[in-house]
């Protein structure tokens, strides 16, 4: 069991060191380079061939990219995410408040969402075919279909424009207490919140019917078992299983909602820097942002695929229970 | 070649209204430079003019006429959408079906590297690309295909694994034929059924992730009318022109909705299990 969980670790790291390969991949196919990217025609016209040399060997990029790799690979894990060319700033104190901001509407999301579908996907498998299955199917398809930028913009409409209830953008300042961005924070929740319970919802339900309709819970009933305790003692575990299997792009969905969620509410977190990143070429802190976001993702993946072994006893005995990450 | 469609599915009414929504969308895409009353792109009025009988929605903040936008909003991201999730499919299922056919080193390889993408969101992946290449459309084409490829890679390889165990493909491999044309000419045509479905489902990924993208303003740029773009547009407005950002908002959508229950209609008819929804 331990060396399939240091195995299982172990495999993780080696998704994360190649996506670090990849990160870095995606700046070295930028016609032309980042100095270059980051002066405008007109200065570069009038710099000399030697004064454009200088300001690439102090980017470092006189070195061959193999070694900028290791250089900046290095920089990466001791915590150095490089510096903004435009105001030399370093790129992890500029995101230091978005990475807060963000992670707090995530987990405001996720602890909402994630009791939202577990019951609506119950309810939904539990009387199947029924109304509420009905209803849970019927929103969980708007659900994923509704760009969150739409339905996000037809919330402000309804709830702050024509209704005034909640603020249509949020005033706070990148550095507010979360108590106060919370206060100011409800519309981007909801909007989030309806875009990714869909997904969970489907998947709580599809797992739910299939232990429903099980020999284990079969004979359970048989056996006079309350219906209560059979849903959850025995049932709903099971339900989760499938769902935590799709961790990893439950939690690359939340992240798409946040990024795009954040645009539209103008919610100061890692989506809004990220956009003014790329408008504004900062390589650094693109990268910065991409390399955060996959270690989220695999992170999360990595504890769900724990968890499965905890949960399911078919796996928990088993001698492996590696699959693909 | 195996594709036997059921079309009885079309009694259930959801699937027709998908069907439905996705026919009307195609007509008014393809058709929209006939049936626009003006140019999409021209400016021919005053800025944010009201809905009158020569404007049927006004027109925007540059003063471009706002239904003839609204006509033109979905073209390019459908263009792009099919053509890059066209790349992602032939390319997938054929490296998917290599991966479950060749086993060892190379599907190693492949996986891993598949593991590697899908851990970095869609939007994620574009930007990093994006901030480099620009948001011209062959780029985005290209980004479209690479990012949902690790998932069609997936998906085909395992239903080609199952394909494989069968007894055609060793009866192929007694002939003497080579792996390639066991992949293209044996298992390829037999995994035809999930393929289509694919394709069906990362449409409506591809054409909801295009318009976020454009929303951003990291996706289809301007003047190209885009409803992402147009909803970005029209917020500043929203208090006094509220159809300005309801209106492309209603069309994707539908769009999306019709892809969504159209993708549900196909995999019904081909009897193939689509129980998986958006994200990747």
């Amino acid at each position: 069991m331990l060396t399939a969980i240091l195995r299982r670790v172990g495999s993780s790291a080696g998704v994360l060191l190649l996506l670090t390969a990849l990160v870095f991949v995606a700046t070295e196919v930028l016609p032309g380079d980042a100095v270059l990217n980051s002066l405008s025609s007109d200065d570069f016209s009038l710099m000399s061939e030697e004064e454009v040399q200088a300001l690439r060997a102090e980017y470092g990029l006189d070195k061959p990219a193999v070694q900028r790799y290791g250089e900046w690979l290095l920089g990466v894990l001791g915590g150095d995410l490089g510096h903004t060319i435009m105001a030399n700033t370093p790129v992890a104190s500029l995101i230091a408040y978005p990475i807060r901001n963000s992670l707090l509407l995530g987990a405001v999301v996720a602890a909402v969402a994630i009791p939202l579908a577990l019951l609506l996907g119950m309810a939904a498998a539990y009387w199947q075919r029924r109304w509420p299955d009905k209803i849970a199917s019927g929103a969980s398809i708007l659900g994923y279909s509704i760009p969150e930028f739409a339905s996000g913009n037809f919330l402000i409409l309804c709830l702050a424009i024509w209704v005034p209830v909640f603020p249509a953008v949020i005033s706070a300042f990148t550095d507010a207490p979360p108590n106060e961005l919370l206060a100011l924070s409800f519309l981007p929740v909801i909007t989030v919140v309806f875009g990714s319970v869909a997904h969970l919802l489907r998947l709580v339900r599809g797992g739910f019917l299939e232990a429903l309709n099980s020999d284990y819970v079969e004979r359970a009933r048989l056996t006079g078992v309350p219906e209560w305790r059979l849903v959850l003692r025995h049932a709903l575990p099971a339900s989760v299983i499938p769902a935590l299997s799709y961790a990893a792009l439950y939690v690359a969905g939340l992240l798409q909602g946040i990024v795009v969620v954040e645009k539209v509410f103008g919610y100061p977190g890692l989506g809004l820097v990220l956009i003014d990143a790329v408008n504004a070429r900062e390589v650094a802190v693109v990268q910065a942002i991409a390399l955060l976001s996959a270690v989220t993702v695999v992170v999360f993946n990595l504890l769900a695929d724990l968890a499965i072994a905890l949960l399911d006893p078919r796996v928990r005995h088993a001698h492996s229970f590696l699959r693909s990450p | 070649m195996t594709l036997n469609f059921d079309w009885r599915v079309l009694r259930h009414p959801l699937y027709t209204l998908g069907l439905a929504l996705v026919a009307l969308h195609l007509l008014i895409a393809i058709g929209a430079p006939l049936i626009s009353p003006f140019d999409p792109i021209e400016l021919i009025g005053a800025r944010t003019e009201a809905p009158s009988a020569n404007f049927w929605l006004g027109t925007d903040v540059l003063g471009r006429d706002y239904f003839s936008r609204l006509l033109h909003g979905g073209r390019m991201a459908l263009l792009v959408a099919f053509t890059g999730v066209l790349i992602s499919v032939f390319l997938g299922s054929l490296t998917g079906i290599a991966c479950a056919y060749l086993r060892g080193p190379f599907d190693h390889a492949i996986m891993r590297l598949v593991d590697v993408k899908l851990a970095l969101p869609g939007i994620l992946f574009i930007a990093l690309f994006v901030t480099g290449l620009g948001e011209s459309a062959p780029v985005l084409v290209a980004l479209i295909g690479l990012v949902y490829m690790p998932g069609v890679i997936r998906i085909v390889r395992a239903q080609a694994i199952t394909q494989i165990s069968l007894d055609y493909v060793r009866a192929a491999q007694l002939r003497g034929e080579s792996a390639a044309a066991i992949i293209w000419r044996e298992v390829y045509p037999n995994t035809l059924d999930i393929i289509f479905v694919e394709f069906a489902i990362r449409m409506s990924h591809a054409v909801l992730l295009l318009s976020s993208m454009s929303f951003l303003g990291l996706g289809i740029s301007p003047p190209t009318p885009d409803w992402g773009l147009m909803v970005s547009e029209g917020v500043g407005q929203m208090s006094f022109a509220p159809w300005l950002v309801l209106a492309p908002a209603l069309f994707i959508s539908t769009l999306v909705l019709g892809l969504n229950f159209g993708a549900e209609a196909l995999a019904a008819a081909l009897g193939v299990d689509a129980s998986r929804g958006k994200v990747g």
